[in-house]
């Protein structure tokens, strides 16, 4: 007797991708930096003696629920405290659940609710609120250790983080798309008029070169490019250190020179999902006093960290690093020292180490 | 089930990147900075007997900038940047009218409010709109 086997189906293969088990561990981390984004986001509404129907509001729908003023206050209130909570990971599902219904619930109150920064965040705690992102970095793990009860597995199907990353680029290549096919825009009109509005907020030695229309021409394609570049450089391992750089000076820029609420510091913090999602996988050998350091900087777990005499890196592709190149290498996988230690991994010295 | 909520979602999510090019409140299409455009409007109340009163005056004890808060729409007069674009301003604006049409049951005396907008999208010439309010 013979049994056929069929190939898998495109499908099958795809639900098998979306299936594969992965490391949660920076939706993990997201959902810590998440918690005080909220604060931030929800702090306007919560400090105002007003609330949003006490003037101008436009409902998106008649049936959508609106609740007494009490009531909302309350919501409101009870949204900033799931955040904390959210962040802490305590009951992380029903607290980052609770996030998101109430921030959502906001969000879609009024039209004049409505930012691209707040839609960014709503998408954010919707794929937290439906991954198992609470058995790490989470007071959910600690209290299962003091318990003596076995840890829950750190990975889980890679599904809500394939999409998030999704969502991510969709922010970027959308943003840069709309300007590329607007003449206005990709011309140069719209970024110069602009800096020509905000002359006034300018420094003084600034407005003749930052209000010269010429450079425009050129300055909004670079601008535009910059956009596409880090929505499409991202999904490649090749250009995804350069497209992550690229997106924390980008977010800076729009910080220091526009009124974007949350925008920058979620975009930041997102990009902490484009790690490899899987942890432990390299080695690094220093020095006993740096090792509590080390392991403290480490928020993805890139690392299992040990104590020797000497500096000594070892990749996943086994690539061993020692010296001046392990020390640029550790750096630039730490989230915070990654952004200022990656332009060195360009140097002649680093390089020829990772080859040899 | 995974496949198919996981396609649902991507596709939601480009139709409304799509729908942005044509929609006044661009909901998720993540158009940034869109435009330069501006626009200034003088906002009037007009009355059963034919006045015509700037909004920038109280009335019955209404105030515009009480009505219309925190936004460029709280002072129409004055020449503004339309932050997301003109289709979003302008939308905002004629809600406004609508909503202030209805939120102010202690004054008898107004039939309706009307704009006279002019708008500059981005370095075009300016453009001239009229919008008025539901009638009351």
């Amino acid at each position: 007797m013979t049994v056929a086997v069929r190939a898998p189906s495109v499908v099958g293969r795809f639900d098998e991708l979306l299936g594969r088990p992965v490391s949660m561990r920076s939706l993990a981390l997201l959902r810590v930096l998440a918690g005080p984004i909220v604060l931030l986001h929800l702090w306007p509404f919560l400090s105002s003696d007003h609330i949003y129907r006490d003037a101008f509001y436009e409902p998106y729908a008649g049936w959508y629920p609106e609740f007494p003023r009490a009531v909302y206050i309350a919501l409101l209130w009870m949204g900033a405290v799931a955040a904390v909570v959210m962040a802490l990971g305590w009951f992380t599902r029903v607290a980052t659940a609770t996030t998101f219904a109430i921030v959502a619930y906001n969000l879609f109150l009024s039209t004049t609710h409505f930012h691209n920064n707040r839609a960014y965040l709503v998408i954010v705690l919707a794929v937290l609120a439906v991954a198992p992102c609470g058995r790490e970095l989470s007071v959910d793990a600690w209290l299962r250790r003091r318990r003596g009860l076995p840890a829950l597995s750190l990975t889980s199907p890679g599904w809500p983080l394939w999409l998030l990353r999704f969502e991510c680029a969709a922010v970027y290549g959308a943003s840069g798309m709309s300007k590329l096919l607007d003449p206005d825009w990709f011309g140069g009109t719209v970024p110069w008029m602009r800096v020509v509005q905000a002359r006034d907020e300018l420094p003084g030695w600034a407005p003749s070169l930052l209000t010269n229309r010429d450079f425009y021409t050129g300055a909004a394609k670079f601008i535009v490019l910059t956009e596409l570049f880090i929505a499409v450089g991202l999904w490649s391992r090749r250009t995804r250190y350069a497209a992550i750089w690229v997106a924390v000076i980008f977010h800076v820029s729009i910080q220091l020179s526009a009124n974007v609420q949350i925008f920058s510091v979620l975009g930041i913090a997102v990009l902490v999902i484009w790690a490899v999602p899987s942890t432990r996988d390299r080695v690094v050998v220093v020095d006993e006093r740096w090792v509590a350091l080390v392991r403290g900087l480490d928020w993805l777990a890139r690392f299992r960290v040990q104590p020797g005499s000497r500096l000594e890196l070892v990749d996943r592709d086994s690539t061993v690093l020692r010296g001046q190149p392990a020390l640029l290498y550790l750096l630039s996988r730490l989230p915070l020292t990654a952004w200022f230690a990656l332009p060195a991994l360009l140097l002649p010295s680093v390089r020829r180490a990772r080859r040899t | 089930m995974r496949v198919a909520a996981f396609v649902t979602v991507v596709v939601v999510q480009l139709a409304f990147i799509g729908a942005g090019y044509s929609s006044d409140h661009k909901t998720f299409a993540f158009q940034m900075f869109p435009e330069a455009s501006t626009w200034q409007a003088d906002v009037v109340r007009v009355t059963d007997d034919g006045r015509r009163v700037p909004v920038s005056e109280p009335w019955a004890g209404y105030r515009w900038d009480a009505l219309v808060p925190d936004s460029a729409l709280t002072y129409p007069e004055v020449r503004h940047h339309a932050d997301a674009g003109l289709d979003n301003q302008l939308a905002f604006l004629r809600s406004a009218l609508n909503y202030v049409a209805d939120h102010t049951p202690r004054d008898h005396e107004t039939r309706y409010y009307e704009a006279r907008v002019t708008s500059w999208h981005n370095d075009d010439p300016p453009r001239i709109e009229v919008f008025r309010s539901r009638v009351r």
